[in-house]
């Protein structure tokens, strides 16, 4: 191995990086978003593409799992998700299907903690029609009640389809132990029983509509062969007479976490697994914690880390390593997750991990690494941009987070700001052992972790 | 075309270093595919998986010039990735890195193909990852992932198609490195390649890659002949009892002598999507058993191998095969133990939904085999085709990947080739293809469920016992007459059951 060539291979990568992830404006999408706010509060994002007759239509509505804070009605913002695909008065769920084959669009829906996105992909020249489509039951979603009785099973099915997988089944009891009062608590998916239950909340159905389904809590994005002129004109078209409303979530604010919590699964048909799971901060484009701990994670947890060249490649005492910090909206977990190969090392690989940690609270991290670290996250995000979808799905997440898309080109200016002061301040406040919850599975009856 | 395409089914015929081509002078990217005409089905008898171990053993490795891990500190400013990706008959390796890395990482590229390390350490870390794949993950991770790979045991048994991919758990602790290192210079040569490449790149750049793969291995490999699947008398089920399993993963398949190869894919493609587009509402068999009943989260057929269907919503490239099946995939249902503890109605349950699911997906099926498709729902599924299909290709790399399959299949450029084809295709020509390669009366069915739903449904199958749906009093309540009618037929629908076998989920896969 030549070590000398390597580091002056990668001397030379950081002057290439400085100049050309992103683009001549500085911000990492290297095109132009267009915001159009109507008078109802709908705000309206096109993204130009060249995607020759190619359009991606999203709208993300800015509510999800989070919302869900009366008790016996977890899951069910997902559950609506479901709902909204079952009809209107002009357009019942057999037209609504039959019109929307004939745009030859992809269309889909998914739900996650702070969000609900609806999205269709497909011929440029239909934007007029999907939109025509949304706004109709976006505005006038109207079924049945034995309609929504019989939803609750595909709802059910999905779960049954999802808990096959015990790493899910631990992903549900680590948020449950870790989570006392905030609705982060239970999994977009909802708890088991409140699933049974669903075909009995038709009444709270139509509140739930009334709540959420309004312009302030959504935006609509479209990028590809679209200009914003003619976006802009089809949302005023469709959308301006949708009604504005005034409903706000009371979200329960979750109490400071005292000490170390532990959740285990007796399971001997996987590999053992360690999840560690720190309680971490909201996402913030304005303040430098969530971004330091993006970059942290990327320099503890990545195939060039020490951590997994000793515990993976090396030791052999691991078959993968992964960690991050949710992006959400309230505090949320930061989450470590190993697959192991001998459930006698989970101690083991739990300690190596806090170990690898507490050596980043002393002693910082490498500059070089820091600035590699930098580029990996610039070229990752601009090979990804290479489609619509992908460029609609970004801006999504971000809108979700705080409402707005230019979220995307902050967080990446902040990326370049990151420190090694503070990801040493970040591993001290967040990664202590008050705020931890240790989850596991293994064919043991416990854990076994301390 | 036709002499061309009964070569390629023939087997052994091999690329040859073709280069496919596609220009995108405005991308950042270079995409680089080099796909071998040899996949799973190379891998020498009690040494299945030997292929997949090979391919990974070069990505997940180093060379001779760098460890995996001195490789990962190169490449990983540049967000530069690369990955491969084993089927039954071609092994692809996909590099993707920007254009500021050319020269930088090219390297990298030829060195992994060209000179691997096939280290020792390497190879355990990979094996037991393997190793690890076949004997738990596919049995413990998703029970729907279960079935499908257990259908395909069942449908190519006795063939060189019949085993996983990642091989089986008696089969791993017999590959070596020397195997591996065989198995490579074999297959992994340059009289069986083909080089894709997509993106911004130059022509030297081309031509530097062309020269440098011609120093791949001189070997000229014979590939065996794809298994075919087979031919069931009647209707087989195989049952995968499990501990713990939450519902009924359900997959059903007949052998379909059609490829993308031949025109009349068009036509029963049309068909297909109408009785079962993946993913898709506007489907039949999604909405008499999802939208109308809510049995599960999803109902799809397929006329060709469907990669990851649990992950991807559009069909992924790089997984050409030239034989094929015809499968129905009725995702989980619930099980009578489930059931029980849900719904005080339903105490009495024997069995859960899954005979009564494979039963309405069959008679679905069974009713487009005998009626076909009527002119409008032609028109509409036609229509929706030609828009749908080029949303195959949306990134430079799907672009690459079907023009590479294309060429596997004798095309030039199937998405444009099928759009032609779908714009000249008749009703009569569906309808003739449905009666041709589609019918009820032989099939296999594999059901991953739990142990305690395995023998009475087992018994329920054997004996064509009538298998009502088992509703909720909430959703039973409002259940419109036509539902009514059509379920009381559904749940007597006889179906041509001549075997069913129970197997433990310890026992499959051997």
């Amino acid at each position: 191995m030549k070590i000398l060539s390597l580091l002056i291979f990668s001397s030379i990568l950081l002057i290439a990086i400085a100049v050309s992830a992103g683009s001549s404006s500085g911000k990492i999408l290297p095109y132009p978003i267009f915001q159009h706010q109507l008078d109802n509060g709908l705000n309206v994002v096109t993204v130009p593409f060249d995607s020759p007759g190619i359009a991606a239509f999203y709208i993300v509505v800015r509510v999800g799992s989070r919302n869900e804070v009366e008790k016996g009605l977890s899951g069910f913002a997902h559950f609506f998700e479901h709902m909204m695909f079952r009809g209107t008065d002009k357009y019942p769920k057999e037209k609504y299907s039959a019109i929307l084959k004939s745009t030859g669009a992809s269309a889909n829906a998914n739900t996650s903690i702070d969000r609900t996105i609806y999205h269709m992909t497909g011929n440029a020249d239909k934007l007029d029609i999907m939109f025509e489509l949304e706004a109709d039951r976006f505005k006038k979603l109207n079924y049945s009640e034995h309609d929504f009785k019989t939803e609750a099973g595909a709802v059910k099915g999905e779960y049954t389809k999802n808990f096959a997988s015990p790493y899910q089944r631990l992903y549900e009891a680590s948020l449950n132990t870790a989570f006392d009062t905030h609705t982060y608590k239970h999994t977009t998916m909802g708890f088991f029983e409140d699933i049974v239950d669903m075909p009995n909340q038709y009444e709270y159905s139509r509140k739930f509509f009334g709540h959420y389904y309004r312009p302030e809590y959504s935006t609509i994005v479209v990028v590809g062969d679209v200009t914003p002129e003619k976006v802009n004109a089809l949302a005023q078209k469709y959308f301006g007479d949708w009604e504005r409303g005034n409903f706000k979530p009371d979200i329960p604010i979750e109490p400071k976490q005292t000490e170390t919590r532990f959740t285990h699964l007796q399971d001997g048909s996987i590999p053992p697994v360690l999840n560690l799971n720190y309680k971490g901060p909201a996402f913030n484009d304005q303040e430098i914690d969530m971004p330091t701990l993006d970059v942290l994670s990327t320099i503890l947890f990545s195939e060039t880390s020490d951590l997994y060249k000793k515990l993976v490649i090396e030791e052999q005492k691991v078959r993968f390593i992964g960690g991050g910090a949710f992006d959400s909206r309230d505090p949320n977990l930061f989450s470590i997750t190993a697959s192991l190969v001998n459930k006698d090392d989970l101690q083991y690989v739990k300690d190596e991990i806090v170990k690898a940690i507490e050596n980043v609270k002393a002693n910082g991290v490498d500059e070089k690494i820091l600035k590699e670290t930098k580029s990996n996250l610039k070229y990752s995000f601009a090979m990804n941009i290479d489609n619509p979808d992908q460029i609609a799905n970004s801006l999504c997440h971000y809108i979700e987070l705080t409402g707005d898309p230019e979220t995307i080109n902050r967080l990446y200016a902040q990326y370049d700001k990151v420190s090694v002061d503070d990801i040493k301040n970040v591993a001290n406040q967040y990664f202590v052992p008050t705020g931890l919850t240790i989850a596991t599975i293994s064919e043991d009856e416990t854990g076994g972790v301390n | 075309m036709k002499t061309l395409i009964t070569l390629l089914l023939l087997g052994g015929i091999m690329f040859a270093q073709e280069v496919v081509e596609l220009k995108l002078p405005k991308s950042n990217k270079i995409v680089v595919k080099l796909m071998f005409r040899n996949g799973s089905i190379c891998d020498p008898q009690g040494k299945e998986g030997l292929t997949y171990a090979t391919a990974n053993m070069i990505t997940q490795g180093g060379t001779q010039e760098y460890t995996f891990s001195e490789i990962q500190d190169v490449i990983f400013p540049m967000a530069a990735r690369y990955s491969s990706n084993v089927d039954k008959e071609v092994s692809i390796f996909t590099f993707e890195f920007h254009t500021d890395f050319v020269k930088d990482f090219y390297p990298i590229l030829k060195g992994l193909m060209l000179t691997p390390a096939f280290a020792e350490s390497d190879f355990t870390r990979v094996m037991k990852n393997q190793q690890n794949y076949v004997d738990q993950v596919i049995r413990a991770s998703s029970d729907e992932e279960y079935s499908k790979k257990a259908l395909e045991d069942l449908l190519f048994r006795g063939t060189d198609y019949q085993h996983m991919i990642e091989g089986k758990s008696a089969s791993m602790a017999a590959i070596t490195l020397d195997d591996i290192k065989a198995h490579y210079k074999k297959y992994f040569v340059k009289n069986n390649l083909m080089i894709g490449i997509a993106g911004n790149y130059s022509t030297d750049f081309l031509n530097m890659l062309k020269a440098d793969m011609a120093k791949l291995p001189d070997a000229t490999p014979t590939i065996p002949k794809p298994g075919k699947a087979n031919m069931p008398d009647g209707i087989n089920v195989e049952i995968v009892a499990k501990d713990g399993a939450f519902g009924s993963a359900i997959f059903t398949g007949l052998p379909l002598n059609l490829t993308r190869s031949n025109d009349e894919f068009a036509a029963l493609m049309v068909a297909n999507s109408y009785l079962g587009e993946h993913r898709k509402s506007y489907s039949k068999l999604y909405q008499e058993i999802r939208q109308k009943r809510s049995m599960n989260y999803g109902d799809y057929s397929y006329i060709e191998w469907y990669d990851n269907g649990g992950s991807n919503m559009l069909p992924p490239p790089g997984v050409p095969r030239s034989s094929n099946y015809f499968a129905i995939w009725i995702r989980p249902v619930q099980i009578a133990k489930q059931l029980k503890m849900q719904y005080d109605e339903l105490s009495d349950v024997n069995i859960g939904h899954a005979h009564f699911a494979l039963r309405m997906a069959i008679y679905e099926l069974n009713k487009l085999v005998e009626n076909g498709m009527t002119a409008e729902d032609f028109e509409a599924t036609r229509t929706f085709l030609r828009s749908y299909i080029k949303l195959y290709v949306q990134t430079p790399e799907r672009q690459l990947g079907y023009l590479m399959d294309s060429r596997f299949y004798g095309r030039k450029n199937y998405i444009q080739e099928l759009d032609a084809l779908l714009a000249k295709v008749t009703l009569q020509d569906v309808n003739n293809a449905i009666k041709k390669y589609w019918q009820t009366g032989n099939m296999y069915v594999t059901i991953v469920t739990d142990a305690s739903e395995a023998e009475p449904l087992a018994e329920s199958l054997r004996n064509n016992t009538p298998s009502p749906m088992s509703y909720s009093n909430l959703v039973k309540a409002g259940l419109p007459e036509d539902i009514i009618q059509k379920d009381e037929a559904v749940a007597n629908y006889k179906l041509n059951v001549k075997n069913v076998k129970i197997v433990n989920s310890a026992d499959t896969f051997q």
